[in-house]
């Protein structure tokens, strides 16, 4: 896989974070950066096109290990904030009954 | 006893499981026994590798030294871990009154230390990314612990916001890691070579340097910090302007000595004039005496960013500026925070006689004030001179003493609180003895850290500071002279609250917009790297 789609994976997620208005999507923008990340680091660790890093009968060229071991620490670090996130979401929404950035900015007083 | 580091990060994290799964009233006091390990565990490596005058490495399961994770320590790291352990023990004791039975808050609160203790000793950028990413999910629980609306919208805008800088970190430890093949920053100081033009590795500094950015509150991005402090628990405010503030400028620190670039320390110093001019006059603008505060941070902030990128590398006086403003800032904070829950409201226009009500609680603050805005005796005055003596050009010196004098004016707004009459009312309000403790001793390490300096830094640096004269007549009436210019612009124009002061107060930017400026942010740099 190319790593310019990475780059354009995170360009949409980068455009939907400076103009999404509600804070659903703010997160899932933010998911999309970071899928986008994670994509990115797997394909730098593939640059041989090589096989499974398990040490096997018949395996020779291995990929890269370490940006998976990194990538799934990122993954689970990324769902946690997710899961925080729109647990927190939903908080808001029972005490403003909205989730738009605007609505909550008028509300500051 | 070579596993003292590791101690260091697991003691905390043991203890507050400890306290989360027992949950009886006895158990809390575990974390006590803990800090009290921890001092003396820190103190004993301090003494062991004497002063650490050379780094120390421990290699986690001896592995290669490319791919493995090391811990490793030198002087710089070692202030900071004694200064979040004595900033730990203050906020402990200073919340043990109202909230020994609460362990979920201790929990989260000890983690948070260890957490915190393993950023400042990690010698890679993937472990620092993921220390910094638990002290970001963890700081944010802790500022909508309150769980009420404002607590509520300011974790999310802290969590969010910082969790998409930190998506830059990533990005740019891709672009490192694709160029050099390693993550381990003392291989890569060595290893690393500055080109000229764009290329992957300054790309890689640029994306680290905007993530670090938002974790500091750099000039177009310190938005999420006058939120955050203002909805948190008033300990929560001390720990974040005290430390965890601080993590992003300790990042900065050790990833500029990585990467050596000489290009961006204008770029820098021109940063952290405009975060300290900014956060200053939104400071005087402000009403509430925790966004007093919480701007007075930013603006100091910028200080510290001109003290870290000082002619041939000197970092000292940013260096201690952080610490003492660790020290200052948490003092202020605990003590406003006791003000607030006294009085029941946060308007300095509104709180007046504390001088007469709370004469103790005052000194306190006062001590406080008078470290922040630079007198000589106490300790932002040391710091701050070594910051001034630094600086290589007349129209920053001049700068300096205009953001000296804006730091005064606000400070002179905020120290209205203490006159007036004495209010009866108040009269069943006491101050409990737990609070009056950290109090007392952050004001006595203000004065012994701005009198006897010298012993102190000597631990620390090797760097000569006889320049400064705590008893020359000059300072003294310099800063009489700051002084009375602050209070004519207090008389004259804050006072009077004119319209573009209630403009500034109202200024309010929403989430998108403050992507919109971060994304800015990091073009601003690529175009000054070109």
């Amino acid at each position: 896989m190319n790593p310019i789609l990475s780059f354009i994976i995170m360009l949409i997620g980068i455009y939907g974070i400076v103009t999404s208005e509600n804070i659903i999507k703010s997160i899932i923008c933010f998911s999309i950066i970071e899928t986008a990340l994670i994509l990115l680091f797997l394909n730098l660790g593939n640059g041989n096109h090589g096989d499974i890093p398990i040490i096997l009968e018949g395996v020779k060229n291995m990929v890269d290990p370490l940006p998976q071991a990194l990538m799934i620490t990122t993954i689970v670090i990324g769902a946690s904030t997710t899961a925080l996130a729109l647990m927190i979401s939903i908080k808001i929404f029972h005490y403003y009954g909205t989730l738009e950035w605007d609505e909550l900015l008028e509300r500051e007083g | 006893m070579e596993l003292i580091p590791v101690l260091i990060i697991m003691i905390p994290i043991f203890a507050s499981m400890i306290v989360y799964l027992t949950d009886t009233k006895y158990s809390n006091n575990v974390v006590f026994v803990a800090q009290g390990t921890l001092s003396i565990l820190a103190v004993k490596y301090f003494i062991e590798f004497e002063g650490l005058k050379e780094k120390h490495l421990l290699n986690l399961g001896n592995w290669n030294e490319v791919v493995s994770i090391v811990l490793r320590n030198d002087k710089i790291s070692m202030l900071f871990i004694f200064l979040t352990i004595l900033i730990w023990w203050m906020i402990l004791i200073y919340i043990w009154d109202t909230k020994k039975r609460d362990s979920k808050f201790i929990f989260l609160l000890i983690f948070l230390e260890g957490v915190f203790l393993g950023l400042l000793q990690t010698n890679d950028l993937f472990t620092m990314f993921v220390f910094i990413e638990i002290t970001t999910i963890l700081s944010s629980i802790l500022i909508l612990y309150k769980m009420d609306g404002e607590s509520v919208r300011a974790g999310l805008y802290y969590l969010l916001f910082n969790s998409v800088g930190m998506m830059f970190y990533l990005l740019g430890m891709a672009f490192i890691y694709y160029s050099e093949g390693t993550l381990n920053i003392d291989i890569l100081t060595a290893k690393i070579n500055i080109y000229q033009g764009l290329n992957l590795t300054n790309l890689s500094y640029i994306s680290i340097m905007a993530a670090v950015g938002v974790k500091s509150a750099f000039f177009p991005v310190y938005n999420w910090l006058p939120k955050a402090h203002s909805a948190a628990p008033s300990s929560i405010s001390a720990l974040l302007s005290g430390l965890l503030v601080k993590s992003g400028l300790y990042v900065f620190i050790r990833i500029n000595s990585m990467y050596g670039l000489e290009t961006f320390r204008e770029f820098f110093i021109i940063l952290g004039i405009f975060t300290a001019i900014s956060g200053a006059i939104f400071a005087v603008s402000q009403k509430d005496l925790k966004q007093i505060l919480a701007f007075s941070t930013i603006s100091q902030i910028g200080i510290i960013m001109i003290g870290l990128n000082q002619l041939e590398g000197e970092t000292l006086g940013g260096i201690m500026h952080i610490i003492n403003h660790g020290i200052f800032k948490t003092l202020l904070f605990l003590s406003g925070g006791a003000v607030v829950s006294l009085y029941k409201k946060r308007d300095v226009t509104k709180i007046r006689g504390l001088l007469k009500n709370y004469p103790l609680l005052s000194i306190f603050m006062i001590v406080g004030i008078l470290s922040i805005t630079g007198m000589p005796l106490f300790n932002g005055y040391v710091s701050k001179s070594i910051i001034k003596y630094g600086v290589y050009s007349k129209t920053l010196e001049y700068l300096m003493y205009f953001i000296d004098i804006l730091t005064l004016t606000y400070f002179i707004k905020l120290s209205q609180i203490f006159f007036g009459e004495k209010n009866i009312n108040l009269k069943n309000h006491k101050l409990g003895i737990y609070k009056k403790i950290p109090l007392y001793l952050l004001s006595l390490a203000c004065i012994i850290f701005g009198n006897f300096y010298i012993p102190i830094y000597s631990l620390f640096t090797e760097a000569s500071i006889k320049y400064i004269n705590l008893f020359n007549i000059s300072e003294w009436l310099l800063f009489g002279l700051k002084a009375a210019v602050a209070y004519f612009l207090y008389r004259i124009i804050v006072k009077k609250d004119y319209n573009f002061i209630k403009f500034l107060r109202r200024t309010n930017i929403s989430f998108s917009s403050t992507n919109f400026l971060f994304i800015l942010f990091i073009t601003i740099m690529i175009i000054w790297k070109l």
